[in-house]
């Protein structure tokens, strides 16, 4: 069994990887960059190492200085967490090479489902349909140029090294071919420290449906359903639910199967998923999917999977990492009631969704029941401007969509965050929309219809508000003296007890 | 001005009306006064901060400075001084949060100054391009 992690991230997910850690006698060691020192990771894991400073490529991206902080803090495996170096297979390899455990898929299936070519070559030998396109030999802004004009516009040009929409660019009949390709290079140059791309053919009106799986180092190989993640903004998922609202019986059995399949046929181990593109436009019954990606590692929205089926992924990594078989009899798993996950980020929908920097002066979470909190930060955190803008995702459980819905909605108008801002109008905004309620969903659909979701202009603030603000700031006012009028009953205290 | 009851710190519960049984809402407050933040409902409530919020007209013949949207790292400068430019061309490409955006020209014009470099870390509101039409 393992006993201590170093945990090669940051945030909300870095916090629930301690806590999984914690119920299993695991230590954790967090890492921090200069611009992390007093974030609620580091206070929360057992012990904590400095790599670096803020920018990610000399601290979250740096292999060297994780080896290096997981050897001086005698930790025998590395959690990587989402995002920077989850997927990166020289990381894995850095930890093999230095007898640590990395949990995770080995190296060489991180390499094979990283590099686009290989990974298609070995979806279509197992049988799994996948999206028209090209990952063209030469790499240079020409090469790239020509496989668009090869694929036939509109396409998609994506980082090969690519998640979460990073490093990707649509391009249009119309669009500036050379633009798109010099962004998506770059952006993945910063966000994956690898710039090779490649070229999808864009798929219209597509829901994006993915199917959890699970591999164990005993031949064991399981899926956990399907997730939905049709709302998206920018090709950065908005909101994630399970099961999905379009899937019946045979279409969730034609999809799990192929992503069995796809994990098999990659020699997969641990947790990871299995991407589709949906196309749903022939009515039901007659969907066709198509391979997008795998993921080699846990999901950002992993805990709609957790409230559905019961089962504790982050747990389910640690032991399947320390070699034990998937913890959990082979066919009990089901899909109970129906979960919904809101990511909540520090962006300003009024203004173009400019992601924001700066201290939160006031957080409380909704506290009832059916609802679970993910979140990286608290009240008085400051939010860097160098890292993903994720705050915190919110997830309601119960037993139908709708309740589900309801129950977020309810979350949401009771989830204050001040001093930065957020998207939370935006989400309940969606999340009331009719055609999100009739789960009338496609990938394009925020982009498009959903901007006029976002606030715009100046508002009119209500009466009561207007009132709590002129409370607020009398009361400011009066509270003149300083603390030092005020007696430290710390100061008198001598003895103490229990 | 109704009735206000702190219910804890930074939270306000307000009366809808005279009587208690009329309930009451709850406002969540933070920040400096005069430059405060509320909450109720789902809802953020913030003063308009100048220059910030406000569409800025053009007008022929001036010169214009393009800003920094938000705390930002400079990738690309692709304007130089003495170039001509499109309105919706990019001339400068920030990134914050892993995320690039393009600071395109609001109009066709003449690129005036260039006041950012590569790397460099920018304020909202620091001046990066000046711009003449």
């Amino acid at each position: 069994m393992i006993k201590r992690v170093l945990i090669a991230n940051r945030g909300e997910i870095a916090l629930r990887i301690v806590r999984a850690c914690r119920e299993l006698g695991i230590e954790t060691v967090a890492v921090y960059s200069d611009a992390d020192s007093h974030a609620p990771h580091v206070a929360a894991a057992d012990r904590s190492m400095h790599i670096g400073p803020a920018p990610a490529l000399e601290s979250y991206l740096s292999i060297e200085h994780l080896i290096d902080a997981a050897r001086r803090s005698g930790a025998d495996s590395v959690h990587p967490g989402y995002g920077f170096l989850s997927q990166n297979p020289s990381f894995a390899s850095a930890c093999e090479k230095a007898g640590i455990v990395f949990i995770g898929p080995p190296a060489s299936v991180l390499a094979q489902m990283g590099s686009k070519i290989a990974a298609r070559r070995l979806m279509e030998t197992a049988g799994v349909p996948i999206v028209p396109g090209e990952t063209p030999r030469d790499q240079s802004d020409g090469g790239i140029a020509a496989a668009v004009e090869r694929v036939g516009l509109p396409v998609l040009v994506k980082a090969s090294a690519g998640g979460g929409g990073k490093g990707m660019r649509r391009v249009e009949p119309d669009g500036d071919i050379a633009e798109a390709v010099q962004a998506a290079r770059r952006e993945a140059m910063t966000a994956f420290g690898d710039g090779t791309l490649y070229v999808e053919r864009l798929i219209p009106r597509p829901r994006h449906i993915e199917v959890q799986i699970f591999a164990d180092n005993h031949g064991n190989v399981a899926h956990l359903f399907e997730r939905e993640c049709s709302v998206q903004r920018r090709h950065q998922k908005v909101i994630e639910e399970s099961p999905s609202p379009v899937a019946n019986a045979r279409l969730r059995s034609r999809m799990t199967e192929a992503a069995i399949r796809a994990a098999r046929a990659s020699g997969y181990r641990n947790a990871g998923t299995v991407e589709f593109l949906v196309d749903a436009s022939a009515g039901r019954g007659a969907e066709r999917f198509y391979y997008l990606e795998m993921n080699t590692r846990l999901q950002v929205e992993h805990g709609v999977t957790e409230q559905v089926t019961g089962v504790d992924l982050v747990r389910a990594q640690l032991l399947v990492a320390s070699n034990e078989p998937l913890p959990w009899p082979s066919a009990s798993v089901t899909q109970r009631g129906h979960a919904i996950e809101a990511r909540v980020y520090a962006e300003d929908p009024a203004r173009g969704f400019l992601p924001q920097a700066g201290r939160i002066l006031l957080y409380r979470e909704p506290r009832m029941p059916g609802i679970r909190v993910d979140s990286g930060v608290e009240e008085g955190s400051d939010v860097p401007l160098h890292y993903d803008p994720l705050l915190a995702k919110v997830i309601a459980t119960s037993a139908t969509r709708d309740e589900a819905i309801r129950r977020l909605v309810c979350a949401l108008r009771e989830f204050p965050i001040l001093g930065i801002h957020t998207n939370i109008e935006f989400l309940i905004g969606i999340l009331e929309h009719p055609r999100f309620r009739a789960g009338d969903l496609e990938t394009g659909w925020l982009d498009a219809e959903g901007a006029s979701l976002a606030p715009a202009g100046p508002v009119e603030v209500p009466g009561h508000v207007q009132a709590a603000i002129a409370a607020y700031e009398s009361e400011s006012e009066s509270q003149v003296e300083g603390p030092a009028a005020r007696p430290d009953p710390w100061q008198r205290l001598r003895e103490w007890r229990a | 001005m109704a009735r206000v009851t702190r219910a804890g710190r930074g939270v306000y519960a307000v009366a809808r009306g005279e009587e208690e049984a009329d309930g009451h809402d709850l406002v969540y407050v933070a920040g400096p006064p005069g430059n405060t933040w509320a909450f109720s409902n789902g809802r953020v409530f913030r003063p308009i901060e100048p220059g910030r919020d406000a569409a800025r007209p053009h007008v022929p013949g001036t010169v214009q400075l393009l800003t920094a949207p938000m705390p930002a790292t400079i990738v690309k400068v692709m304007a130089t001084p003495g170039q001509a430019v499109k309105a919706g061309d990019a001339l400068v490409i920030v990134e914050a949060m892993k995320m690039e955006l393009s600071v395109r020209a609001p109009f066709d014009g003449v690129v005036k100054a260039v006041h950012c470099r590569e790397k460099e870390i920018v304020q909202p509101e620091q001046t990066l391009v000046e711009l003449e039409s």
